[in-house]
């Protein structure tokens, strides 16, 4: 009988019944830190992160490596040589 | 002689219009050719092939629309078709044929990334920024193209989708996957750092 409870239990993972606020939240952290949230996917992240801890540390996080790339990796400086390699090549060029 | 002038003009005037609405993406062009080839010459190559593409195409665009996205779109392609094949860069594996709706457990939980954030001196800004280029050319491309094309350029979700000719809903997979493998290499680095978060 027990057995059998358990199996019923364990159905296929695609079931999103059991889908907590906190999984919502995780599928909205990069909408949100790339502000692409609609208002109402913003509201709901907002409001959930009031209560809870490790869903605002993930934002927290996410923000930052969005920061990190945003923030530290260098340019790459242009050769100088290319724009007028380009303007020559265009010039020659007929359509 | 006259009508001649007046062909000739058109010509300039075509170029001018030309360089002054697409070359002012040159800098962000070729910074994306680089982040895709991770060679110099391969990226200057692929820029000027992005251009002359552009060029013969230029009737076709309209004037006033995004220069930026239809460059990247352009340039995204010709790395694909042509450049990829012969790249010096050894192959890499292409996520993008098995990505599905993203089911992730491993987003958080681990910390390591945030210790960073308190040692912002300039020597230490300059050596996370090599650390973070190299922990994105570690990714592979699909994954750096999203990352490059979002945080570094600040496209949107519907240019990106557009860049890259897939749907919103696979830009939005794709960039999940692609910062929590990011994520995985800089706190393999923070660790072996000595920083534990
Ligand atoms: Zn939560």
């Amino acid at each position: 009988m027990e057995t059998k409870f358990t199996e019923a239990y364990e159905q296929p993972a695609s079931d999103t019944r059991h889908e907590t606020d906190c999984d919502k939240v995780a599928k909205l952290l990069d909408a949100v830190v790339d502000g692409e949230a609609t208002a109402e996917e913003q509201t709901f992240f907002t409001g959930h992160l009031e209560d809870c801890v490790p869903c605002f540390e993930s934002h927290q996080k996410q923000k930052l490596l969005k920061g990190l790339v945003s923030g530290n990796l260098k340019r790459i400086l242009v050769p100088e040589r290319l724009a007028l390699a380009i303007k020559t090549k265009i010039q020659a060029t007929t359509v | 002689m006259s009508d001649q002038t007046g062909k000739q003009m058109s010509k300039e005037e075509k170029d001018a219009r030309f360089e002054a609405e697409l070359l002012p993406v040159l800098d962000p062009l070729y910074n994306f050719a680089y982040r895709l080839t991770l060679d110099e010459d391969d990226a200057n190559d692929l820029v000027q092939e992005t251009y002359l593409k552009a060029y013969r195409f230029f009737d076709y665009f309209e004037q006033g629309t995004n220069a930026k996205a239809w460059l990247f779109r352009i340039l995204k392609n010709s790395f694909i078709n042509e450049f990829r094949k012969k790249s010096k860069q050894p192959a890499k594996v292409d996520y993008s044929e098995v990505e599905g709706y993203y089911n992730s457990e491993d987003v958080e939980g681990e910390s390591g990334v945030a210790t960073t954030t308190d040692m912002r001196t300039e020597s230490v800004q300059d050596l996370i920024g090599d650390e973070v280029a190299s922990a994105l050319n570690a990714l592979p491309v699909d994954f750096r193209t999203v990352i490059i094309l979002c945080d570094l350029e600040g496209f949107t979700y519907e240019e990106m989708a557009k860049i890259l000719d897939i749907p919103i809903g696979t830009v939005r997979s794709r960039l999940h996957r692609a910062r929590n493998s990011l994520k995985e290499k800089l706190e393999k680095y923070a660790r072996t750092m000595g920083y534990n978060g």
